[in-house]
């Protein structure tokens, strides 16, 4: 793709809704896509489903859920709590602190009753960077996700204002030292870097008034508590803006900038659509302008994306790396029939590099080409032999190994290597052969189609899809045999180059 | 001189190379001739990310404007470690002195960059493009490797770490490799009759192809994945044999730094340096130096980790002479203001001090401590621009073309220069 082939768009006609048509129809490939970006990926059923069903519909499905989502919620917020009560036992134990709450919210990402809800949770996670490495209590990260989860398709206004008094954004950006004698910029300068306006849109004076106003703005452990004593009610000067500010003040004239509608957008952009290309602003624009007028309405913006052509074009199709989280949801998404266990799920994220509750810092994973790397890509590797051979809910053992072996000092003389005996077959509803013979391909390349039409919708090039069918063809094998050789041939295609574009 | 174009078509020339042949990629080709062990010189950088307090780590104890700044976090003369009549570093910092005498530990004073960025982001960014006028998408590492002989052609930079690959690395031609001791380096494929295993690797290897368009995402992962493959059986080997013994594997009060610990990744280089793996610059980063409060006794354990672990690192080099040829710098990207905020911590500032290690430099303070009674708007001046340091290890110690990787000439710092 030429480097500048988005400036040559028209921005309105982007943006306008996708109608299929009989040469580019709603089919596995698109409904595929959309599960990808709007969600955690689809499962064979859930996507066939959704072709039968049509684009409005599906839409309507993602973005608002299932009509049992909102009770659903509530048992899941139930549920949550309980692992985050548990998890604070554990504070002196760095790594395992939080293990439960990990293990909750994977849970919720794969089960919860509206896919783009829980998407754009770990999108705002995202965004609202904090790490239980130094909030160190569970309980607070568990509050913080869960008023995420309350305006994670809501209006950014209001969740701005709630961020910042959350407990935990206050402990992660040393609020509490944050006082009228002494202030602490951090809080104020992130909120304009990563927060709100962006890089380049406030001058080092703004963050330093912009400070002041948040003085005071406390928590007592628990709860946010506005500590008078401390608050600076003197006049600050912020973005041009003179007065007697206080928090909510400076968040009032943040949102008011014309630079906060772009820099979301661009961001989501980045999320939802493309990450091979930075948009042109003017692409951007009339996105940006709706969002100013529907009052920052998050739910809106995302649907305005995600039912637009751009977004059922070539610009956005595998246009993006999937981050571990979309990784392995999606992959476990299409083997496991049925509600599997999210406790080995969650060190196997942490090696790919995305340990839930703990992002690199304030700005968030990286993400994109830096999701991968030799160590990353060989995580991804491992993960699918375990997932596809059944040994990541079956095999104890090797659950453990995972983690123990670190580099071991030479020990003795060289063991030999030894043989082990294949894996036995995996239980029916989390063997992927089943796919294969419940569609009753017994033929190579038919076994290979529907492989690729659940792990990749969309299809492979010619020379990738022979590749595999010479693969699954060596031998003849059948029966037993053939399940077995459909199941390395899953694994080499969750280990493929397209395989981990979203 | 390479302007940026030139960096950039000539590392997509690089990278179109990969992909060009895909019966047997170059990098494979490269990769499997046999190694020489190596004779080149290497540069290993330790990254301290969160801005490290450089006015308590390189300390002008004897300056009576120190305590009024510091009053809570301040090290007396009897606590510091005496570099010379006016500085010494943070007590935590004691092995140094093992490195301070035999000469081989450089304390660069007063390194930074006009009109610096306080964002730990932007600020490091900088550092590691080595471009303030943040134009650069490549790394200073990554952009050197076009530059650097390579006589084994194995890995010419490796990132040692969990992290991400940073930014100093990335632009490779041939790219940067990260491994980590999370995890075995180690490809699972389970059981069964090794022809089927065979079967299954080659499988990996040949769905691991190129796209068509050169400029794809398809493509580059196609590369990190033909990397991945590449590099799993040399390294698995080394690793194999890999002994983190050598390392201090406790701080000053006594607590364990931990399994992922620098002092163990340095051990780890070691060993890799010791066998022969070819690689000519090694990275790693320990992070938790933004200390906005209570940060005396935090502070002083990272410092100890850093210290602990360089002069462990040499230590054990010293052992089979590979020492000779490793020079060891620092950096973070940035200091801390030079007053002490109300909660017994320091927020961002400018200007600080970086280390630069190994035999054959001129030991002790570079360069004067900068002034504490003439401060720009609360901070340390800087007078050492630090792409002097990356333009005096590039030319002298890694001897490739400082200019074409920089963009511009700096002049050298004689004191780091190899004797």
């Amino acid at each position: 793709m030429e480097e500048n082939s988005l400036s040559l768009l028209d921005p309105v006609e982007a943006w306008q809704p996708w109608a299929p048509s009989p040469k580019d129809p709603w089919n596995l490939k698109w409904a595929g896509h959309l599960y990808r970006r709007a969600g955690f990926g689809g499962s064979p059923t859930e996507l066939n489903e959704a072709v039968a069903r049509g684009l409005p519909a599906t839409l309507d499905l993602l973005l608002t859920g299932k009509p049992s989502a909102d009770a659903l919620e509530q048992v899941l917020i139930t549920v949550g709590r309980r692992a985050a009560e548990s998890g604070n036992d554990l504070g002196n134990r760095l790594g395992e602190q939080g293990f439960d709450l990990r293990a909750w919210w994977v849970y919720a990402m794969l089960n919860g009753g509206c896919p783009a809800h829980e998407k754009m949770t770990l999108f705002w996670h995202n965004h609202f960077a904090t790490s239980i490495a130094k909030v160190r209590r569970t309980t607070l990260m568990f509050n913080q996700n869960r008023l995420i989860r309350q305006h994670a398709l809501g209006k950014f206004g209001p969740f701005l204002f709630d961020m910042s008094k959350d407990a935990a954004m206050i402990v992660w950006l040393d609020n509490n030292s944050n006082l009228k004698s002494h202030p602490n910029e951090n809080y104020a300068r992130e909120v304009m870097e990563l927060f709100s306006l962006g890089v380049g849109h406030y001058t080092e004076k703004d963050i330093r008034e912009a400070a002041r106003a948040f003085t005071g703005w406390q928590t007592n452990g628990n709860d946010f508590d506005f500590n008078a004593r401390f608050h600076d009610d003197g006049e600050k000067t912020v973005l041009g803006k003179t007065g007697n500010w206080n928090g909510e003040d400076v968040l009032g004239i943040l949102l008011k900038r014309p630079d906060c509608a772009e820099f979301l957008v661009r961001k989501l952009y980045r999320a939802f659509v493309s990450e091979l290309q930075e948009p042109p602003a003017k692409l951007l624009a009339p996105l940006a302008e709706t969002f100013r007028k529907t009052d920052y309405d998050i739910g809106d913006l995302i649907r305005r994306m995600v039912s637009s052509r751009h977004f059922f074009s070539a610009h956005a199709f595998r246009q993006r790396i999937k981050s571990p989280v979309e990784y392995v949801l999606g992959a476990v998404k299409t083997v496991y029939e049925g509600d599997p266990s999210p406790r080995p799920l969650v060190q196997r994220l942490e090696v790919m590099g995305q340990q839930l509750f703990a992002p690199p810092n304030v700005k968030g994973w990286p993400g994109g080409q830096a999701w991968l790397n030799t160590s990353t890509v060989l995580a991804r590797v491992n993960f699918a032999q375990a997932l596809v051979m059944g040994g990541l809910w079956n095999d104890q053992s090797r659950g453990e190994n995972f983690n123990a072996v670190r580099f071991e000092p030479p020990s003795g003389p060289k063991q030999p290597e030894v043989k082990l005996p294949e894996e036995p077959a995996p239980p029916e509803n989390q063997d992927v052969a089943r796919l294969v013979r419940q569609a009753k391909a017994t033929r190579p390349e038919e076994a290979v189609r529907v492989l690729i039409d659940a792990f990749l919708p969309g299809g492979v090039g010619d020379s990738a899809r022979a590749k595999l069918t010479a693969f699954v063809a060596d031998g003849k094998p059948a029966g037993a045999a053939l399940d077995r050789r459909v199941r390395e041939a899953a694994h080499a295609i969750l280990s493929m180059p397209e395989y981990q574009l979203a | 001189m390479l302007s940026r174009r030139q960096f950039l078509t000539r590392s997509l020339q690089g990278a179109s190379l990969l992909t060009l042949s895909s019966a047997v990629p170059q990098f494979i080709a490269r990769t499997a001739m046999a190694a020489e062990p190596g004779k080149d010189n290497i540069l290993v950088v330790v990254e301290m990310n969160g801005g490290n307090d450089g006015l308590n780590t390189v300390i002008p104890y004897a300056d009576e404007l120190y305590p009024k700044f510091r009053s809570t976090l301040r090290q007396t003369k009897n606590e510091v470690i005496k570099i010379n009549d006016h500085i010494g570093l943070n007590s935590g910092m004691r092995s140094f002195d093992r490195l301070l005498q035999r000469g081989e530990l450089a304390v660069v004073q007063g390194v930074g960059y006009p009109n610096p960025e306080r964002s730990h982001f932007e600020s490091m960014d900088v550092w590691q493009s080595a471009d303030p006028q943040h134009k650069a998408t490549t790394g200073w590492i990554g952009r050197s490797v076009n530059e650097l002989h390579n006589a084994t052609g194995g890995i010419p930079v490796m990132h040692i770490g969990p992290t991400r690959l940073p930014l100093a690395l990335q632009g490779a031609t041939g790219g940067a490799i990260s491994i980590n001791n999370q995890m075995p380096y180690r490809l699972e494929l389970g059981g069964g009759e090794p022809d089927r295993l065979k079967a299954r690797r080659k499988l990996l290897e040949d769905l691991a192809q190129p796209a068509k368009d050169d400029a794809s995402l398809a493509n580059f992962v196609y590369r990190r994945e033909v990397q991945t493959l590449t590099t799993l059986d040399r390294l698995q080997e080394v690793l194999k044999g890999a002994n983190t013994g050598q390392a201090n594997n406790f701080g000053p009060d006594g607590r364990p730094f931990g399994p992922n610990a620098l002092p163990q990744r340095l051990q780890l280089i070691a060993q890799l340096i010791q066998k022969g793996f070819g690689t000519r610059v090694f990275y790693v980063m320990r992070d938790g130096f933004d200390t906005h409060s209570e940060q005396a006794a935090s502070h002083r354990n990272l410092l100890a980790e850093v210290a602990d672990g360089v002069t462990s690192f040499f230590e054990t080099l010293r052992q089979t002479g590979h020492d000779k040829r490793v020079r060891l710098m620092t950096f973070s990207e940035f200091g801390r203001r030079v007053q002490e905020n109300g909660s017994k911590g320091t927020d961002h500032g400018a200007g600080s001090c970086l280390f630069v290690a190994g035999p054959g430099l001129k030991g002790g303070a570079v360069g004067e401590h900068p002034s504490l009674s003439d401060l720009d708007a609360g901070d340390l001046k800087y007078h050492t621009d630090f792409r002097r340091v990356y333009a005096t290890l590039l030319d002298n110690w890694l001897g490739c073309d400082s200019q074409s990787v920089l963009g511009g000439k700096f002049e050298h710092l004689d004191a780091l220069k190899k004797s």
